[in-house]
């Protein structure tokens, strides 16, 4: 029966594709956000010293920007700037008052010659004040991150001059001429990297943390259409019929579920081929799945009993059809979003954190990250795939139950 | 319980919980075997409620129900293999053909293949459906429809047919067909429940009669005797009328 509705069939498998697609892309791109983009700039620099140029090149070297300095061949005012970024002309502009390196020269300088003369009150500090203005349609995170990245630009440049007066000072005391250059340069080295267990060989990407999140989300959606099609037999009557034939509710129930995990792990398939071969087509990373494909198709199979039960549960509870697509496509997003499919669950408040670990879908995320980010095996994900089964059993009989309760009596 | 009742019920009740009155209040029927057997009451008397917990789709406050010499209330899974509903909605279904639909039907309750291919060849050519057999349930009309569902009913032989408003919504033809086709196929030793609003329907082919009003029997037997000891009634309908009145009844649960 299923398979006459091939319209739906292709639906059923188009969609969740294209979801992990354009998810993967998409945030790909927003996740290496300092990678190449080109973020549309205005640069007003009233300065022209030394610190106005630094910061230029800078945030042209950073190769982040595509820096405009002048609007219809006329360098904008502070205000016509503000005009232009918050009506979304510019995502950023970086506004450097006229004088700004003459001051924190002189700041630098009074600095440098109050200290090395043991004078303990602080000297005249003439304030600068560098202006970036973001979009207010800009997101927060992002906000942060341009903030971030021009901030220590801006420090590096501070720190160069404050080396260069020091240096000036020491040179005027010292018989030995002392020269900036032989400290310039980074003086550490930080080694970030993903910590690895074992000998895994996976790469934590873009592709291995939206393939299996978004896979997860197209397999619950199955939730819709087995629940749509609970209903749609019992107002159709079909459902009684199947009633007065030789097999239990639960059994009617049953395989009814069995033909639908069927179709659900050939999506959760379908995902997995599209993420190792067809991402790659978009110049995405493969998706690398891990040492255990055992653990991966026990966690895919915990996942879908899940999303099934689920299913079962709303298309025995639910009254009409609409209650149930409705029901069924809010929850599912709920879940989604409680269980960490689009925000991190670690950038979640406390209490949110909390919320989050009664989410089917935060069970199903934790399981696949265990297996796609950190290349665990069978043993690692049972808590997590044990919770999902069970979930998935739980709501089986909570639809039995509700048959019993109720609709037997109605 | 006697063995010659293919269905024997014994003072069943039936409340539903936002109803005023019991819709079944302490029913009692004996269906004997062999017999074409209806139900003639008014809507909200407690005829498709009957029917449902015969079939263990609906469970009920006291009494019992014995289908076959077997207690919905322990054998339901015997009961339904002696039974065959054709109930009132065409409970098919839609994405399927009707040749389609039969063969899932009858693979549910075990028909081999084979035997399974003969029946529904058959069958349809017996309720004229052979040349529409390969047409999806959509593509029926109202008169093609009754009779798909109703052979649906009759695919895996039931010893007993139980039938609600078979004929509702069919042309004279179909409804013609339908109710000689129930004739034969009581002859063959099926036991048959016809639910019917049609009273003349019921008169015509029915051994036995019994009215059904207030959620219990008020008046059984041979339809021609019923009217015939009935000073002043005609026909079935005249005795329905005087025994049931004719208020409506819509909201009498």
């Amino acid at each position: 029966m299923l398979f006459r509705d091939i319209g739906g069939i292709i639906l059923m498998f188009i969609m969740p594709a294209i979801l992990v697609v354009l998810m993967a892309t998409l945030q790909d791109t927003t996740l290496n956000v300092v990678k190449g983009v080109d973020i549309p700039l205005l640069f007003v620099n009233k300065d022209n010293g030394a610190l106005g140029n630094a910061v230029f090149k800078e945030v042209e070297n950073s190769g982040l920007f595509k820096i405009s300095t002048e609007v219809e061949g006329k360098v904008p005012t502070r205000e016509e700037m503000e005009n232009l970024i918050s009506s979304s002309k510019y995502l950023l502009g970086i506004y450097i008052p006229e004088g700004s390196t003459d001051k924190i020269k002189g700041n630098v300088q009074r600095y440098v010659v109050s200290a090395f003369n043991g004078v303990d009150k602080p000297p005249f500090k003439e304030d600068v004040t560098l202006s970036i203005l973001v979009d207010p349609t800009a997101k927060g995170y992002f906000f942060t991150v341009l903030m971030g990245t021009l901030r220590e630009k801006a420090q590096k440049v501070q720190f160069e001059f404050i080396m260069k007066e020091i240096t000036k000072e020491v040179n005027e005391i010292s018989p030995v001429v002392v020269s900036p250059t032989n400290f310039s340069g980074e003086q550490f080295i930080i080694d970030a990297k993903f910590a690895r267990k074992g000998k895994s060989e996976i790469a934590p990407n873009s592709v291995q943390h939206n393939v299996p999140a978004w896979s997860l989300f197209a397999i619950f959606f199955i939730v819709i259409s087995l629940s749509g099609s609970i209903i749609k037999e019992r107002e159709a009557g079909s459902f009684t019929r199947l009633l007065t034939m030789p097999c239990s509710y639960a059994e009617y129930l049953l395989s009814k579920s069995i033909t639908y995990l069927m179709v659900a792990l050939l999506q959760f398939a379908l995902m997995l081929i599209i993420g190792v071969y067809l991402l790659p087509l978009f110049g995405l990373p493969s998706l690398e799945l891990g040492h255990s494909y055992f653990a991966l198709f026990f966690m895919g199979f915990s996942a879908a009993v899940s999303a099934i039960g689920y299913g079962v549960a709303i298309g025995n509870i639910a009254r009409t059809h609409q209650q149930a697509s409705v029901f069924g496509a809010v929850s599912v997003v709920l879940l989604a979003a409680i269980g960490g499919v689009w925000i991190p669950v670690f950038l979640m408040s406390p209490e949110m954190q909390i919320i989050s670990k009664l989410s089917p879908l935060n069970w199903g995320m934790s399981g696949f990250y265990s297996l796609f980010l950190r290349d665990e095996g069978i043993m690692s994900i049972l808590p997590e795939s044990g919770a999902m089964l069970l979930f998935g059993a739980g709501c089986f009989f909570l639809a039995l139950l509700y048959n019993r309760k109720y609709r037997m009596n109605k | 319980m006697q063995n010659s009742a293919a269905i024997e019920i014994v003072n069943l009740t039936k409340r539903y919980k936002k109803k005023i009155n019991p819709t079944l209040n302490g029913l009692n029927l004996s269906i004997p075997q062999g017999s074409l057997f209806g139900i003639l009451a008014p809507n909200g008397a407690g005829k498709t409620t009957t029917i449902e917990i015969i079939c263990g789709l609906k469970k009920f406050d006291g009494g019992d129900v014995f289908v076959g010499g077997y207690s919905v209330k322990t054998d339901i899974r015997k009961i339904k293999k002696l039974i065959g509903l054709v109930p009132q909605d065409i409970a098919l279904f839609t994405s399927l053909t009707g040749r389609e639909n039969l063969t899932v039907i009858g693979g549910i309750y075990g028909i081999h293949k084979d035997e399974l291919k003969s029946r529904i060849d058959t069958l349809l050519n017996q309720f004229g459906l052979t040349n529409s057999a390969d047409k999806l349930i959509t593509e029926y009309s109202g008169g093609m429809k009754r009779r798909i569902n109703l052979i649906a009913g009759l695919l895996h032989a039931p010893e007993i047919l139980i039938l609600d408003e078979p004929t509702v919504g069919v042309d004279a033809q179909s409804r013609n067909l339908i109710l000689e086709e129930l004739i034969k196929i009581n002859k063959t030793g099926t036991t048959i429940l016809f639910i019917s609003h049609y009273l003349e329907e019921a008169e015509c082919i029915c051994d036995t009669v019994a009215m059904m009003d207030g959620g219990k029997i008020v008046l059984q037997g041979n339809p021609r005797t019923l009217t015939d000891s009935e000073p002043g009634c005609k026909n079935l309908e005249a005795l329905y009328f005087k025994l049931t009145g004719k208020q409506m009844r819509d909201s009498y649960e």
